[in-house]
C-alpha cells in the first residue's frame, strides 16, 4: 500500500495513530477519504482530530492495546466474519491463534479496556465487513513494552479478513520520526547491514567485507536504548561503552528518565554530537559536528510506505556546516578508512550494488517516476517498485503463507498507585517536529507554543484540582519532575495526562520510563504513573520558568533577550 | 454584500497552518528577519477546538456589523465587500469587542507603538480578507486540508437560487406524482 | 496565564430601569472608608457624585462608565502623569490631578467627571483660593473593594455586566465554532 491509497479504502482502523499531530499530510488523506464516504474507526484515548471524525471511536483506556485487537478478532471470528478462503490458503498457525483469542471476548475486554463490548462489536463487524479495510497504526501503538506483539495482533486482523495484498489494503506503520524508514534500510540497526541482511549471515557479512575492504563483527551491535546501561552499569570492561557519536538525535530530550541519561552523558569518556543547532545532549559533548540542515542537503528519505524519494538542495550551506555525509567522510578518513566520494549518487550506486531489493532503484528512476517503493530488483526502467508487498497473499516467508501470531494482553509496567494516581503518555503537537533543533527555532511556530509546554488534562480532573488554564504545574513521577502549564481538555479521559516531548523546561521524559519492547527495544513511552501538583505561587513559578530558560540559553551559549536562532 | 472567509468542522485538523499564514501574509517580509524584534504575531483568525470541533473563527463582515455600530470614534468601516478596522483611529476601547457575538475582534499590540506612560498599545485586530494583499485570503491559500473557503455573495447567492428551484421541484413532484 | 487586557463594566439599557441604585452604590463604596460614608443618609456629608452615570435618552436609558481602553486617550492626553494604568486597568491618581480637563475631552464616552476633593468627610480646599479642590473621577472597577464593582452588585434588574473581554471572546468563539457545524454544507 502507498500513503496517496489511504483516501480510496472503503473503511481505515486507525490505531494509536494521530495523523493530525504527527504527519497533516497524511491527515490529509484521511479527511479527504472521509468525504469520498470511507468509514472511519478510530482506537485512540484521545478524541483526536481523527476520532472526531470517525464513524466509531474507540476510547480505550491506555495500555489495553492487544485486549481490543483480540477482541475484535474473536468477534470476526464469532460472528462468521472471517475470509476462509484467505486464512486457508494464505496462511498457517491459525488454529493456535484462535486459542489465544478465544478468551477474548467482548465481555471480557470490557473492564479491560473501558470500552462497551456493544461498540467493540460494531467495530469489528464494520472492520470486517467493509472492504478493502486498511490499518493504520502509529507510536500509541510501538510505544509500549508490549508493542510488537500489536503490530502482530493488527497483522492478525487484516489475515483473517483477506485485507492484504492489494489497493487500499493492508497495514500500515506510520513512522514515529522522518525517514526513520530510511534509517532502518539504510541499515542503522544493530543487526542489520542495509537492506535488512543480516550482520549474523555469513554470507552477507563476506559480501560487505568484500565490497568495504575490511573485517566486520559477527554479532549484533547495542541498540540505542541500551546505551546508558552500557556506559553506567556494563560490568564486562569489554563490553563497556566509552564513546558515543550521536547525529541527528537528542537524547537528552527525547529519551526516556533524562535523568539517567545525563548521568550516563556525563559519565561517557568521549561524546560527540553533530546537529544543525545546539541541543541538550550537546551540553555533554566533547565535540559538536556543525551539520548542514535538509534544506542545504541532499540524498535519498524513504517513506512509510517503502517508497524512496529524492531529496535537493534548496539552499548553499552557510559558514562553516558540512552536510552530514560529508563530515562522515571526512572521520572515517581522518581514522584510516579514506572515503573519497564526489556526491549522494556514488554512495547511493554503492549501495544499491550491495543490496538486492534496492538494487534498480536508480537515482534515474526516482527522478523520473518521483517514488520508488522497494523491492525493486531490477534496473531497467520497466521495473517501477513493489506497491503491494504481499500482491495477491504471497508472502515473503519461504512457503510464502503468513504466520498466524496471538499472545495475550498483559497490562503495562508501571500502573497507577497511591502515590502516583495519575497516568502520563507523550504525544506530539503538530507545529514542532521531533526535539527543538528544527521547529524550536523557528519564530512563528514558537508564537503559537512555546516553554514551557502544556499538560493535556481532563476537565473534571483540573476542576477538582482547581486549575485553571494556562497555570503553571508541577508534574511528578518516580524518577524526576518538571514544571509546565495546565491545558483543560475533555478531549482526553479522567485520569490521563499527556505531555509533548520537545520542551527544554517542561520535559516530559523527566518522567518517563526506560522500560523497553523486548523485541524492538522501544521504550514505553506511553504510559507511566504520574502526579500533578498545584503551584500555590504562580509568580515565582513564571520567574522560576524564565530564569530556568535563561539558565538553558546561557549554557547553550545563546544571547539572552534574543531568539534561539541568534 | 461583504465577502467572509469560513471554515469547514469537517475538513479542519486543527493544525493552525491558517493563522501562521495570516500573520506571514500581514507581516509581509519581516517573517524571514532572525530579530525576534521585527514582527508582531497577531493572527486574525482562531482555532477552536472542543470536544466535537476543531475549526477556525474568523470575521463574518456583517452587513450591519454590531462593531461599526459601537465604535466611538469612527475606526471601522466598510469597503471593497470588507469590514476594516483603522489601527490608527482605533483607542482600544474594546466595545467592539463586546459587541461582536461571534469573539472575532481582539486586541493587540505592536511593536513600538506605545501610549503616554509607556505601555505598549492595544488596538482591534481581526480578519481583513487580507486586504490589499495580493493572491486573496492567505489562510485559505495555506490550509493543508482545503478546509476554508471565501464565500462571495455570487456564490453564496446561487447556491440561495439552486436551493430554493431544488425545494420547489420536490414540491412539484410531491403534488404531481404521476409524472 | 497573566491576564492580557484590562476589564469593565457595560449597561444594558433593555433591562436598565433608571433607578440609580447603581450610582449611590457606586458613591457609598468609594467613600465608606475615605469619608464615613455609612448605611443611612445621616451619615453623608459630602457632596454625593458617582463614578458612573445613568444616562437617560430619547429611547430610555442605561449608565454609562469607564471602557479602561487599552490605547487610552484620557491617559495619552494627560500631561501631568496622573492617569496611569494599574494591574491592566486605567486609574487616576487624584492627589496628582490637577483638573485641567483635558482628559475629560479625550474621552469619547463622557466617562470621566469633575469631583469636589474630600477626605474625613470634608472637603478639601485648594491652597490660595476658596474653592474646593477637584480632580478627574472616573470608573476603578472599585480597585480594592471586596467583591468588585458594586454598581454590578446591587443593580435590582441585572443590567450591569463586568466584562473581562478575552474570556468572553473565547466563549463566543466556541458558539461560533459550533454554529459552523449547522452551516457547513450550505453549497
Amino acid at each position: 500500500m502507498g500513503i496517496p491509497e489511504i483516501e480510496d479504502a472503503g473503511c481505515l482502523l486507525c490505531f494509536g495513530y494521530n495523523g493530525a499531530d504527527s504527519h497533516p499530510i497524511v491527515a490529509r488523506r484521511i479527511v479527504r477519504g472521509r468525504q469520498k464516504g470511507m468509514k472511519i474507526i478510530c482506537a485512540d484515548p484521545r478524541v483526536t482530530e481523527t476520532a472526531r471524525i470517525s464513524d466509531i471511536h474507540l476510547q480505550l483506556k491506555g495500555g489495553s492495546n492487544l485486549a481490543l485487537v483480540n477482541a475484535i478478532a474473536n468477534v470476526i471470528w464469532n460472528e462468521g466474519l472471517a475470509d476462509e478462503q484467505f486464512i486457508r490458503e494464505h496462511t498457517k498457525g491459525f488454529d493456535e491463534f484462535l486459542k489465544v483469542i478465544e478468551k477474548y471476548t467482548p465481555e471480557y475486554a470490557e473492564p479491560i479496556t473501558h470500552i462497551p463490548a456493544e461498540t467493540i462489536r460494531e467495530a469489528a463487524r464494520m472492520y470486517a465487513t467493509t472492504k478493502p479495510a486498511m490499518i493504520l497504526y502509529g507510536m500509541g501503538v510501538c510505544q509500549f513494552t508490549q508493542a510488537v506483539d500489536v503490530v502482530k495482533g493488527l497483522a492478525n486482523l487484516a489475515l483473517m479478513t483477506g485485507n492484504f495484498g492489494g489497493p487500499s489494503m493492508g497495514i500500515g506503520p506510520v513512522r514515529g520520526q522522518n525517514n526513520v524508514q530510511g534509517a532502518c534500510d539504510m541499515g542503522a540497526l544493530p543487526n542489520s547491514y542495509p537492506g535488512y541482511q543480516n550482520v549474523t549471515d555469513p554470507a552477507a557479512r563476506a559480501k560487505f567485507e568484500k565490497a568495504w575492504g575490511v573485517s566486520l563483527p559477527g554479532e549484533v551491535g547495542c541498540p540505542i536504548t541500551h546505551v546508558p546501561h552500557r556506559i553506567l552499569h556494563e560490568k564486562d570492561e569489554k563490553k563497556r561503552i566509552h564513546a558515543y557519536y550521536i547525529f541527528g538525535e537528542d537524547p537528552a530530550q527525547s529519551d526516556p528518565d533524562l535523568a539517567e541519561v545525563r548521568e550516563a552523558l556525563d559519565k561517557c569518556d568521549f561524546v560527540v554530537m553533530q546537529d544543525i543547532y545546539m541541543n541538550k545532549t550537546g551540553l555533554y559533548a566533547d565535540v559538536i559536528l556543525p551539520a548542514a540542515a535538509w534544506g542545504e542537503n541532499e540524498g535519498v528519505y524513504t517513506c512509510a510506505d517503502r517508497g524512496f524519494q529524492r531529496v535537493r538542495k534548496l539552499v548553499e550551506p552557510e559558514g562553516d556546516v558540512l552536510p552530514d555525509w560529508k563530515i562522515i567522510a571526512e572521520i572515517s578518513t581522518a581514522m584510516g578508512y579514506p572515503m573519497n566520494y564526489k556526491n549522494t549518487e556514488e554512495i547511493w550506486n554503492e549501495l544499491i550494488e550491495l543490496c538486492p531489493s534496492f538494487k534498480g532503484a536508480t537515482y534515474e528512476k526516482i527522478e523520473k517516476y518521483g517514488c520508488v517503493q522497494w523491492p525493486c530488483r531490477d534496473k531497467s526502467m520497466e521495473d517501477k517498485g513493489t506497491p503491494y508487498l504481499h500482491k495477491n497473499g504471497v508472502f515473503a516467508t519461504a512457503d510464502h503463507k503468513a504466520l498466524f501470531y496471538g499472545t495475550d494482553w498483559h497490562p503495562p509496567v508501571e500502573l497507577e498507585n497511591d502515590e502516583y494516581p495519575m497516568t502520563l503518555s507523550t504525544v506530539r503537537e503538530v507545529g514542532h517536529y521531533s526535539v527543538r533543533t528544527m521547529t524550536g527555532n523557528c519564530r512563528t511556530l514558537r508564537n503559537l507554543e512555546d516553554e514551557p509546554g502544556w499538560v493535556q488534562m481532563n476537565t473534571g480532573d483540573c476542576q477538582r484540582m482547581g486549575l485553571k488554564k494556562g497555570e503553571l504545574v508541577k508534574i511528578l513521577s518516580k524518577r524526576g519532575y518538571c514544571i509546565t502549564r495546565c491545558l483543560p481538555t475533555d478531549r482526553v479521559k479522567p485520569g490521563a495526562t499527556y505531555m509533548t516531548y520537545q520542551w527544554w523546561i517542561g520535559a516530559c521524559n523527566e518522567l518517563t520510563t526506560a522500560k523497553l519492547d523486548p523485541i524492538s527495544n522501544t521504550p514505553e513511552y506511553k504510559y507511566c504513573a504520574c502526579r500533578v501538583e498545584k503551584i500555590e505561587d504562580q509568580e515565582w513559578a513564571e520567574r522560576h520558568v524564565e530564569e530556568l530558560y535563561d539558565d538553558i540559553r546561557a549554557q547553550m551559549g545563546i544571547d539572552p533577550g534574543k531568539g534561539a536562532e541568534a | 454584500m461583504n465577502y467572509f472567509v469560513k471554515g469547514n468542522p469537517d475538513l479542519c485538523i486543527g493544525c493552525r497552518t491558517c493563522m501562521i499564514g495570516c500573520v506571514v501574509a500581514h507581516e509581509g517580509k519581516h517573517i524571514f528577519e532572525v530579530d525576534p524584534d521585527s514582527y508582531d504575531f497577531n493572527p486574525r483568525l482562531h482555532v477552536v477546538r472542543t470536544v466535537r470541533l476543531s475549526v477556525p473563527v474568523q470575521c463574518k463582515h456583517c452587513e450591519n456589523p454590531a462593531c461599526m455600530a459601537v465604535c466611538p470614534v469612527g475606526a471601522i468601516s466598510t469597503k471593497d465587500h470588507c469590514v476594516v478596522i483603522d489601527e490608527n483611529k482605533c483607542m482600544g476601547c474594546k466595545s467592539c469587542m463586546d459587541a461582536c457575538p461571534f469573539g472575532a475582534i481582539n486586541m493587540t499590540e505592536k511593536k513600538g507603538r506605545v501610549q503616554a506612560d509607556g505601555s505598549l498599545q492595544k488596538t482591534a485586530n481581526k480578519c481583513d480578507l487580507c486586504y490589499g494583499l495580493p493572491g486573496g485570503p492567505a489562510c485559505v491559500r495555506v490550509c493543508p486540508t482545503e478546509a476554508l473557503s471565501l464565500v462571495t455573495e455570487e456564490e453564496l447567492e446561487g447556491a440561495m437560487e439552486r436551493k430554493r428551484a431544488e425545494a420547489a421541484r420536490n414540491a412539484y413532484r410531491e403534488t404531481h406524482p404521476q409524472e | 496565564m497573566k491576564k492580557e487586557l484590562g476589564c469593565f463594566v457595560v449597561g444594558d439599557s433593555t433591562k436598565c430601569t433608571g433607578c440609580k441604585a447603581c450610582e449611590l452604590a457606586c458613591f457609598t463604596v468609594h467613600n465608606r472608608k475615605s469619608n464615613h460614608v455609612g448605611k443611612t443618609t445621616g451619615t453623608v456629608t459630602v457632596p454625593v457624585v458617582p463614578r458612573l452615570f445613568l444616562t437617560k435618552f430619547e429611547e430610555g436609558c442605561m449608565p454609562i462608565q469607564c471602557k479602561h481602553c487599552e490605547d487610552a486617550p484620557c491617559l495619552n492626553a494627560c500631561t501631568k502623569g496622573a492617569i496611569s494604568r494599574v494591574d491592566h486597568q486605567v486609574i487616576v491618581d487624584a492627589e496628582k490631578c490637577i483638573g485641567c480637563k483635558d482628559c475629560m475631552q479625550a474621552c469619547p464616552f463622557g466617562a470621566i467627571a469633575l469631583l469636589p476633593y474630600a477626605k474625613d468627610g470634608r472637603l478639601v480646599a485648594q491652597p490660595m483660593a476658596d474653592e474646593p479642590k477637584v480632580f478627574a473621577s472616573k470608573c476603578d472597577l472599585c480597585a480594592g473593594i471586596e467583591g468588585g464593582p458594586a454598581c454590578v452588585r446591587v443593580c435590582p434588574h441585572q443590567a450591569l455586566r463586568l466584562v473581562d473581554p478575552e474570556a468572553e471572546r473565547e466563549e463566543k468563539n466556541i458558539k461560533a465554532a459550533e454554529a459552523l457545524l449547522l452551516t457547513k454544507n450550505w453549497r
